[in-house]
C-alpha cells in the first residue's frame, strides 16, 4: 500500500496535529486487536469529539480512505484491525458520562466511556449496568454497542443490545443522526439504534449511547457443582432455567479446562469431572435465598458430586477465581488462544459440546470448552501458535466446522463477539445469499463508498 | 541482542487482549496505545528482536517512557513480565549516557560515594532534592541494636539507598520502633545497593554485582528475617535477585536464601504487634500505594493497621491508594512534565482526604509526594515507622 499523498498534513488541518499519527512506531501499537492479524495503518487520529470525527469522516468519504473505528482494542473477531491505507479512528478519548437519569432508569455516555467505569459510576447511584465482557475494565461502550457484547450476566439479563435505548451516530458523508432517547417505549420508524447495534463499524461511527439501567440488585450468592458426568449436568442447567431459578451467571468449564485451571492455580479443584458448573443468583435476599436452595437441592439430585455455597463475598470471589483465571490459565499452555463464541439453543449445550469435541480430534487441535452455558454461549478456547502456518490453517478449518455446527443445531455463529473478519467467509451459512444480500443493501445506503471498515462482517466490504 | 533473546518467549506469551491498558499511569496521560504495554512489548519486538523496525529516536522515546511501576504485569492476566521486558531492551540500545552510567556506579559501590557523587547530587537540587544525609545512614548505625527487654524477634535491616542518603529518619524510626516492641536488629556493615536502580537502566551486570555482595553479606546471618523499608528494593531483593542471576551463578543458592527471608518492615511489624501502646497523635492520615507491592499480599494491608493502632490518629483512605504518584524511582528526574502530570490527581486526591500525614513506604513516592504537596500545605509525607516512631 503506497502512502497516501498529504495525509498527514490534511488530517493535521482537521484536528490538533498530536492526535494525527503517521509514524510506523504509533502505527504499530494499533495494528492488532487481540486476534492474531498485525496490518498497519496509515494514520491514526484520537478525535474529542463529534466535530472532529465528521470532519474526518467527510474528508475520507470524499477519497475512498478506509476508516476503521476503535475502542480498546480487544476485538476477539477481528472487527478492530485496520486496513492497509486505512485510517482508524481512536475513540477513547470521547469519555464523557454525560448524564445518569435515575427518574428515567438510564444514562447517557460517549463512545469511548469504559465501561467498568460506567458501572461503577451507576453503581454508586444505586443502579445497575448489567452487560459484563470479560474485557470491562478496559473495553468501551462504543465498542460493547457495536458488537452486541455479552457476558455470564448474559442469561439473566440479555446482553449489550437489550440496554440501547437510543443512539447518536456520525454517517459517512460527516452527518449526525440520532434514534431513541429517554422513552422506554417506540414504536416511531425503523429502528436505528438496534440497526447500528452490533454493525461493528460498517454503517457509521456510534458517538453516543443513551443505555437503560435497572435498580442495583441489593444481595446475590455464588455456589459451586461438580459434575462427573456432562449430561446431566446439561439437563440439569436446562431445568433450573425452567422452574424460574433465574441464574445471573450459569458459566461451564470442561474437564480440559478444569485441569488447564488446576495446572495453574492449584487450588484443589477434581480433574475427573467432566464439567464444573459456576452459579450466580443475584436479587431480594428471600428470592437470593429461595434460589440458591432450588440451585443445590437439583445439583444434588442430577448427581453433583459436590456443592459448594459461598459464604460470603470473600469466598464468592475465591469461587470466581477459577473462572477469571481461565484466559491466563489456557495461555500457558500456547502462544496463541483462539477464543470462540458459537451458540445454540441452551438444550443443544451436550451436543455441542461432544460436536466440537469431534471436531477438535479430526482436525487435531486441542480445544478446551467453557462457556455460559445458561445461555448457550460456548467459548471453545482453540489453543493455536499464529507462528505455525499449518496449525493456524487447522485451527480456522476448526473455527470453520465449530460455525456449521452450531447453526446445525439452531443456533448462530457469534453470540457476543461479532462477526469480523474470522467469520466473514460463514455469514452466507447463516443467513443464505438473500439474507447477505440484503444487508449489503442496508450497508450501501449508510455508507455509498464504502469506507466504513471494510473487510469485516462481509469478506468483501 | 543479549538479556533481551531470553525475554522473547515472554513476549510471545502475551495474548494482546490489551487489559494492561487500563493501568498504565502513561497510557493514561498520552492516550495513545503506543504508550500502554501492549504497544510498547510489540514495539521492543520490531524494533529490537525482528529488527522490522528501525531504531528511531520515537522508538526509544517510547521505550524510555516507561515508568516500570508493574502496574500493567499487576494487572496481565499472564502476568508478563513488561518491566524486564523494558529494562532488558533499554540495554540493547546504544549510547547510554556514560554520566549516569557513572553515577550508577558510585550509588552501587556505596563506599565510592564522595565528593564526585555528592556535588552531581547535589547539581539535581534544581529538582529541590533535599540535602544528602552526612553521614549516611549506614554509617550512623550500630551493628545491632538490642531491646532493653527480652527479645521476640530478630531481624537483619537492609538499608536501601533512599534512606541511605535522603531519609535516615525512616531507617532511625525502624530501629527505634524495633527495639522498643522486642526486636533486635542487626545492621551488617558494608551493604551496596539492592540494584533495582541499575536494572531499571538495563545494566544487568552492574546490577548482579550489587545483589551478589548483598547475598554474601545477608545469607550467613542467623535472623529470622531480613527487613526492609523500601518497597522497590523488597521487589528487587524478593523477586528480581533469582531472575537476575544465571542458574550456574556461585552467589545463586545465597541470594535465593535472602530472598527467602526478605519482608517488609511494615508489614513485619503490624504481623507481630506492638508490645507497647504508642502515643496519641491527634492527627487525620492516609496512606499510598506504592507501586511495588506485588510482591508480598500484606504489604499493603499494613499501614492502615498500624496507623489504627496510633490512638487519636484518624485514618481516612485515599480514594484510589493504588494510583501511581508519576515518580517511578528516579524517572520522573527525566520526565518532569509526564511525572507532574501523572501527580496530579493523587495530590487532589490526597487534599480532599483533609490528612496532614500522608504515610507510603516508598522513597521516591515520599520525595515527590512531598515536592507535588509543598512545604506550606503542612502535609508531610513519611514512612509508617517514622510515623508510629513520633507517638512511641
Amino acid at each position: 500500500m503506497p502512502p497516501i499523498s498529504g495525509l498527514y498534513r490534511d488530517l493535521a488541518g482537521l484536528l490538533d496535529r498530536r492526535r494525527v499519527l503517521t509514524g510506523r512506531e504509533d502505527l504499530l501499537a494499533y495494528a492488532n486487536d487481540a486476534t492474531p492479524a498485525r496490518v498497519l495503518p496509515a494514520a491514526v487520529v484520537v478525535p474529542v469529539d463529534g466535530a472532529e470525527i465528521a470532519a474526518v469522516l467527510r474528508y475520507a468519504d470524499r477519497r475512498c480512505i478506509p476508516v476503521v473505528p476503535r475502542g480498546a482494542g480487544t476485538s476477539l473477531s477481528g472487527g478492530a484491525t485496520p486496513l492497509p491505507g486505512s485510517i482508524v479512528l481512536d475513540l477513547k478519548r470521547l469519555d464523557r458520562i454525560v448524564e445518569i437519569d435515575k427518574a428515567n432508569l438510564m444514562a447517557v455516555v460517549e463512545c469511548g466511556v469504559v465501561t467498568q467505569r460506567f458501572q461503577a459510576a451507576v453503581e454508586d447511584v444505586g443502579l445497575f449496568y448489567p452487560p459484563d465482557p470479560q474485557s470491562l475494565s478496559v473495553c468501551t461502550m462504543g465498542g460493547n454497542v457495536a458488537t452486541r457484547a455479552g457476558g455470564p450476566r448474559g442469561v439473566k439479563y440479555g446482553t449489550t443490545k437489550d440496554y440501547v435505548l437510543g443512539l447518536e451516530a456520525v454517517l459517512p458523508d460527516g452527518s449526525l443522526t440520532g434514534y431513541g432517547g429517554k422513552s422506554v417505549k417506540m414504536s416511531s420508524g425503523y429502528d436505528l439504534a438496534r440497526l447500528l447495534t452490533g454493525s461493528e463499524g460498517t454503517l457509521a461511527v456510534i458517538t453516543r449511547i443513551m443505555a437503560r439501567l435497572l435498580p442495583l440488585p441489593p444481595a446475590r450468592q455464588t455456589m459451586l457443582a461438580i459434575f462427573p458426568e456432562l449430561d446431566p449436568a446439561a439437563q440439569c442447567v436446562a431445568d433450573l432455567m425452567a422452574e424460574g431459578a433465574g441464574p445471573c451467571a450459569l458459566e461451564l468449564l470442561d474437564r480440559v479446562l478444569v485441569n488447564c485451571i488446576e495446572d495453574f492455580l492449584h487450588m484443589g479443584l477434581p480433574r475427573e469431572v467432566e464439567a464444573l458448573l459456576l452459579i450466580e443468583v443475584d436479587g431480594y435476599p428471600a428470592q437470593v435465598e429461595r434460589d440458591s436452595r432450588l440451585i443445590e437441592d437439583l445439583c444434588r439430585r442430577y448427581g453433583s458430586r459436590e456443592v459448594t455455597v459461598a459464604a460470603d463475598a470473600k469466598e464468592a470471589e475465591s469461587l470466581w477465581r477459577a473462572r477469571r483465571a481461565l484466559l491466563p490459565a489456557v495461555s500457558l499452555r500456547a502462544p496463541t488462544v483462539l477464543t470462540e463464541d458459537a451458540t445454540v439453543p441452551r438444550s443443544r449445550v451436550p451436543e455441542m459440546v461432544r460436536a466440537i469435541r469431534r471436531i477438535a480430534r479430526a482436525n487435531q487441535v486441542e480445544v478446551g470448552v467453557c462457556g455460559h452455558a445458561g445461555d448457550g454461549n460456548l467459548h471453545p478456547a482453540i489453543l493455536a501458535d499464529r507462528r505455525d502456518p499449518e496449525l493456524m490453517g487447522r485451527v480456522a478449518r476448526t473455527v470453520a466446522e465449530i460455525g456449521r455446527e452450531a447453526l446445525k443445531l439452531g443456533g448462530t455463529l457469534s453470540g457476543e463477539h461479532g462477526i469480523g473478519t474470522h467469520k466473514a467467509a460463514y455469514l452466507e451459512w447463516e443467513f443464505g445469499p438473500p439474507g447477505v444480500e440484503l444487508m449489503r443493501r442496508i450497508k450501501k445506503a449508510f455508507d455509498p463508498n464504502g469506507i466504513m471498515n471494510p473487510g469485516k462482517i462481509f469478506t468483501d466490504g | 541482542m543479549p538479556d533481551l533473546k531470553d525475554l522473547a518467549a515472554e513476549i510471545d506469551r502475551c495474548s494482546q487482549c490489551n487489559f494492561c491498558l487500563a493501568a498504565c499511569p502513561v497510557y493514561r496521560e498520552d492516550r495513545l496505545e503506543s504508550s500502554g504495554a501492549r504497544g510498547r512489548i510489540n514495539l521492543v519486538k520490531a524494533a529490537l528482536l525482528d529488527q522490522t523496525l528501525p531504531v528511531s529516536g520515537r522508538v526509544r522515546e517510547l521505550i524510555d517512557r516507561c515508568l516500570l511501576c508493574t502496574n500493567c504485569v499487576q494487572t496481565c492476566p499472564a502476568s508478563i513480565r513488561v518491566d524486564d521486558i523494558v529494562a532488558a531492551a533499554r540495554a540493547n540500545l546504544p549510547n547510554r549516557n556514560p554520566a549516569e552510567r557513572m553515577l550508577l556506579r558510585r550509588l552501587l559501590d556505596r563506599r565510592a560515594v564522595s565528593g564526585v557523587v555528592g556535588s552531581l547530587l547535589k547539581g539535581l537540587n534544581l529538582f529541590n532534592l533535599p540535602s544528602l544525609a552526612n553521614p549516611p545512614l549506614q554509617q550512623r548505625l550500630p551493628a545491632a541494636v538490642r531491646p532493653d527487654g527480652p527479645v521476640s524477634a530478630r531481624v537483619a535491616y537492609f538499608v536501601g539507598c533512599g534512606v541511605n542518603y535522603l531519609y535516615p529518619d525512616t531507617g532511625e524510626a525502624l530501629v527505634k520502633v524495633f527495639s522498643a516492641n522486642g526486636v533486635e536488629v542487626v545492621i551488617p556493615a558494608g551493604q551496596q545497593c539492592c540494584g533495582l536502580p541499575a536494572l531499571a537502566r538495563g545494566d544487568k551486570e552492574m546490577a548482579r554485582e550489587a545483589v551478589r555482595a548483598n547475598a554474601a553479606l545477608f545469607a550467613p546471618l542467623d535472623v529470622d528475617a531480613v527487613v526492609t523499608d523500601c518497597t522497590s528494593c523488597g521487589y528487587m531483593l524478593k523477586v528480581q535477585v533469582t531472575a537476575l542471576l544465571p542458574p550456574d551463578d556461585p552467589a545463586l543458592p545465597a541470594a535465593q536464601a535472602v530472598a527467602g527471608r526478605i519482608v517488609e518492615a511494615t508489614e513485619f511489624l503490624a504481623a507481630l504487634g506492638l508490645q507497647r501502646q504508642p502515643r496519641t497523635q491527634a492527627v487525620t492520615v492516609t496512606y499510598h500505594v506504592p507501586c511495588h507491592r506485588h510482591w508480598s499480599a500484606a504489604l499493603a494491608d499494613a499501614p492502615p493497621k498500624i496507623a489504627a493502632l496510633v490512638p487519636g490518629a484518624r485514618f481516612v483512605p485515599l480514594r484510589e491508594p493504588r494510583r501511581c504518584c508519576g515518580a517511578g524511582g528516579a524517572f520522573f528526574l527525566s520526565h518532569r512534565e509526564l511525572s507532574a502530570s501523572i501527580r496530579g490527581p493523587k495530590i487532589e486526591d490526597i487534599v480532599a482526604t483533609g490528612a496532614q500525614v500522608v504515610l507510603t513506604q516508598c522513597p521516591a513516592c515520599r520525595y515527590f509526594l512531598q515536592e507535588g504537596l509543598g512545604t506550606e500545605s503542612g502535609v508531610r509525607v513519611m514512612h509508617p515507622l517514622a510515623f508510629l516512631a513520633g507517638g512511641c
